[in-house]
């Protein structure tokens, strides 16, 4: 009953049936796809709002694995992590993007390739 | 070997989702994204009939598809749609999607934590920024593009590399998850109810099984490295009760009322509280730290010359701002007169 195959379903509430089945796996690879769409948007795309809007898609990734995680050992620590998740992602975004706007004002552009200069 | 799905169909289906992705991005002749988009949503169609089809019972499992797929479509967007306010709408559709996954979970608090926070304020800070950080559409072509939303950087190498990375890591997973239990004694279940006396007492008289003067003692939260009691700890299972001459009885869980039951919100709540206060301190000085280091990043610079400084400066010395630093405040910052402020950025 503890394997992998044991299905995620809600503690409490009325859905039960359709929701049966689905196991750690199915919200795992979800998770590892996000997280890899957000990593091709990171290296592809050069727009640095983009870029950094690509960084809290995996971010929301990881999430969607710990609170998988969290369901699976039927345990809240992994939906506390998710509120630090949040946390950082907040401060990241506030940090990002009061750079963002700085470096628009230097150079008046957004492309993150015109600051390849800064490799040295 | 007993793996979720077979690993020919998960390669196969990286493949073509690597195929899709990579012609989806934005280029510079012209822009497949509909035919591309129709060969990531087959790769992913065929990796979830996969793994519906390794364990049958998965299959009728409607929302977890439904929701998966909005968010892993809507996900896609966000990285190839050339406009970014568009990429970040379409982000709030991954958020909401994948709110649907958390409720799938039962972690209803995290469901609407990460709406209002996610969707409602970190998103719409995303959006100021496009708007504010985005040049001016010139007359002719208001509509036009700039280069760098149009065109992506090594769009073959950057998805060869992702789905690289999507291959290895579900492998791992399919190797590694079979033989992964979980741990009874990491289960929190209803067990946290015995540490809450207020809530526990009104359900037990209720049911009558709390006498007269009698009152339900909070247990000592005794705690293993995991921050979950101890196993095999009777005391801790059951629900301690004094009566009114000092003696003490247990309530072993089996008597328990059946409508005496945890929430979610209860559950996060006691395991942030009781188990990660420490790290509760972290996050508040790490925001506290954004916030500072925000605005001094954000705070235009302002030059003045001779005469608007010494203007600043006696306004500032007869507007009763005593005890501030006197020489500093006038040259930069929000202090600078409102005329001056406009032309000297940089």
């Amino acid at each position: 009953m503890s394997s992998v195959f044991m299905p995620l379903t809600m503690a409490q509430g009325p859905l039960p049936e359709l929701m049966s089945s689905v196991t750690l796996y199915h919200y795992l690879f979800v998770s590892v796809a996000m997280f890899a769409l957000g990593l091709i948007g990171f290296l592809t795309r050069r727009n640095l709002i983009v870029m950094f809007l690509c960084t809290e898609l995996m971010f929301q990734a990881a999430g969607i694995a710990l609170i998988a995680f969290s369901r699976f050992h039927l345990n809240h620590t992994g939906e506390t992590f998710v509120i630090f998740v949040l946390t950082v992602a907040a401060a990241e975004a506030a940090l990002a993007l009061a750079l963002v706007v700085l470096l628009f004002r230097r150079k008046d552009t957004l492309d993150g390739l015109s600051w390849t200069d800064m490799k040295g | 070997m007993d793996l979720p799905l077979s690993p020919i169909l998960l390669y196969a289906g990286c493949a073509l989702g690597a195929l899709g992705v990579c012609i989806s991005l934005p280029r510079e002749k012209i822009s497949a994204y509909l035919i591309g988009s129709v060969i990531a949503g087959a790769a992913l169609g065929l990796v979830m009939l996969g793994l519906g089809l390794k364990n049958p019972d998965a299959l009728p499992n409607l929302h977890f598809y439904l929701f998966s797929f909005i968010a892993l479509a809507a996900a896609l967007r966000v990285i190839t749609h050339p406009r970014p306010i568009y990429s970040a709408l379409y982000f709030v559709m991954t958020i909401l999607a994948s709110s649907g996954l958390y409720l799938i979970l039962s972690a209803e608090f995290m469901t609407f934590a990460l709406i209002i926070v996610y969707a409602g304020a970190i998103l719409i800070t995303y959006l100021f920024v496009i708007m504010l950080a985005t040049e001016a559409p010139s007359e002719e072509t208001p509509d036009a593009l700039t280069q760098y939303d149009r065109v992506s950087r090594e769009p073959i190498a950057a998805t060869i590399a992702g789905f690289i990375l999507l291959g290895g890591l579900t492998t791992m997973l399919a190797l590694g998850l079979p033989n992964m239990k979980a741990d009874p004694a990491l289960a929190a279940g209803d067990r946290q109810l015995a540490f809450m006396s207020k809530k526990v007492e009104p359900v037990l008289k209720q049911a009558g099984l709390l006498k007269a003067g009698e009152k339900v003692v909070p247990s000592r939260v005794e705690t293993t490295a995991y921050g979950t009691p101890k196993d095999g700890d009777a005391t801790l299972d059951a629900i301690k009760i004094r009566g009114a001459d000092g003696k003490e009885r247990l309530l072993p869980r089996a008597e328990w009322p059946k409508d005496l039951s945890l929430s979610n919100t209860e559950g996060v709540a006691f395991s942030l509280i009781n188990s990660h206060p420490g790290a509760i301190e972290i996050a508040g000085v790490i925001l506290l730290m954004a916030m500072l280091g925000a605005v001094v990043l954000a705070r235009k610079k302002v030059e003045m010359d001779e005469a608007a400084m010494e203007a600043a400066v006696k306004r500032q010395r007869s507007g009763g701002l005593a005890g501030m630093g006197d020489d500093e405040l006038g040259v930069d910052g929000p202090f600078a007169a409102p005329g001056v402020g406009e032309g000297g950025a940089a």
